[in-house]
């Protein structure tokens, strides 16, 4: 996705603290319910972390993640914290930003979504089943077992919506890189420009073309250059519109183009869609446009005696 | 090979690479349905043009790409449709150089001239969808 694509879908905004707990149908009540609970369970964390980690052992991701000591125990404090956190239940920004940090390191070292999920689910039955030493009744145990879900829903759910942020940036990224090598304007001969095209033109690069073969002409000074669309995969429309605007572009500035590598099928296409190419130049093979290239430049072509 | 009589592919129209999607897709169905190659062309240019209408006007949409059975013959079948603000004048949009939106303006006739089949629904306010076909 190119800069352009990118300002036509803006990134997805965050919700806020109080549209978050809207959306999870976490309530006042809730949230008291989950701080009472967390009265039991947080004085026992340190038994949870142990039984978590009895269970992560078991696990084919361990050895990669967490294979020395050190940082096992910083992520296991950092585990402390999160629990503490969630139990204290005050959903703000600043929660919110805490568990994107969260989902953001997850993503970072690689972990698999569904070894997250799977932890918290896990942690969801250490906390509720464990570490649960408190006497509520059946309905007030049922009613905060309902809270604490809720909560860890949205948190998991932030976990999940920031790792596919960055794998769509990452897809961006990787689209703009591809963007940039995919605009190279070569000088082949003194004069003469040569730009192959394959795959989609959007507008956007639609847009890189045109200022790339500018850009070269005002530093080259040719007087002729090609377009090869034989990689091209469509020409619709729009993409005709490009072609014709670039060529009209680069013919002001002195230089003229031709479009080559129309094969049979293109052409038919073009003609059914009723495009009027005008005076543009433009050939079938990419040979037949290098052969006018050279007469319009004076260059002859002789073979060896 | 999946037959192309029940072959379908749905692609969520929301940006230009959603775009390259539907094309990429549109090569591969008509190719693998045996299309000869102006038909393929004939049919990527047409999802193209349709989806990036749908782009353009509507902000949003989905092109449907499925094989489809005539009484004595085998074709593809694609049909765009959104629920954008739709199209006022529709015999307007399907005569030559007419846009509403600054372009061309040989779209949606030049595709009414490459299908065989051409159906245009559309409701101001309500949406527009186009439903083409090509036979074998």
């Amino acid at each position: 996705m190119s800069p352009l694509d990118l300002a036509a879908r803006p990134a997805e905004k965050p919700l806020t603290a109080a549209q978050m707990l809207k959306l999870y149908q976490l309530e006042t009540a809730d949230l008291e319910n989950i701080q009472s609970f967390g009265e039991s369970v947080v004085p026992r964390l340190d038994d949870y972390v142990t039984r978590f980690y009895d269970w992560m052992e078991t696990q084919p991701e361990f050895e990669q993640f967490f294979s020395d000591t050190e940082k096992l125990d910083r992520v296991q404090r950092q585990q402390l914290v999160y629990w503490q956190e969630f139990f204290a239940a005050k959903v703000d920004e600043e929660y919110l930003d805490k568990r994107r940090v969260v989902g953001e390191a997850h993503a970072r070292i690689g972990l698999p979504l569904q070894v997250y999920l799977a932890a918290m689910n896990v942690s969801m039955k250490l906390i509720t089943g464990n570490l649960y030493k408190s006497g509520l009744s059946p309905d007030q145990y049922a009613t905060s077992i309902h809270s604490v879900s809720k909560l860890m829903h949205m948190d998991c759910a932030i976990v999940v919506q920031t790792f596919s942020a960055r794998v769509n940036r990452i897809m961006a990224e990787q689209n703009d890189a591809l963007m940039e090598m995919s605009t190279p304007v070569t000088s082949i001969w003194d004069g003469i420009l040569l730009l192959p095209i394959v795959g989609i033109i959007d507008s956007s690069r639609g847009q890189d073309i045109m200022n790339a073969m500018l850009a070269k002409i005002s530093k080259t000074r040719a007087r002729v250059a090609i377009l090869d669309i034989s990689g091209v995969a469509v020409v619709d429309t729009a993409v005709a519109n490009h072609l014709i605007k670039i060529t009209k572009a680069t013919r002001l500035m002195g230089c003229e183009t031709t479009i080559s590598g129309i094969s049979p099928a293109i052409a038919q296409t073009i003609v059914e869609l009723g495009i009027d190419v005008g005076d543009i130049q433009t050939t079938a093979t990419l040979r037949d446009a290098l052969v006018y290239a050279f007469r319009a430049t004076g260059v002859e072509i002789r073979q060896a005696p | 090979m999946q037959g192309i009589h029940n072959a379908e592919a749905r692609i969520a129209i929301r940006g230009e690479s959603d775009v390259a999607r539907a094309i990429v897709q549109a090569r591969r169905m008509s190719q693998a349905a045996a299309f000869q190659t102006v038909d393929q062309s004939r049919i990527a240019t047409t999802v193209s043009e349709l989806a990036r209408n749908i782009l353009k006007y509507a902000g949003q949409g989905e092109v449907i790409l499925r094989g489809c059975v005539g009484a004595t013959r085998r074709g593809m079948e694609i049909i765009a449709e959104d629920s954008g603000p739709g199209i006022a004048d529709t015999d307007s949009a399907l005569s030559d150089h007419y846009s509403s939106g600054g372009t061309l303006g040989l779209g949606l006739p030049g595709v009414q001239r490459m299908m065989d089949e051409f159906a245009l629904e559309s409701e101001p306010g309500a949406g527009t969808r186009v439903t083409v076909r090509k036979w074998l």
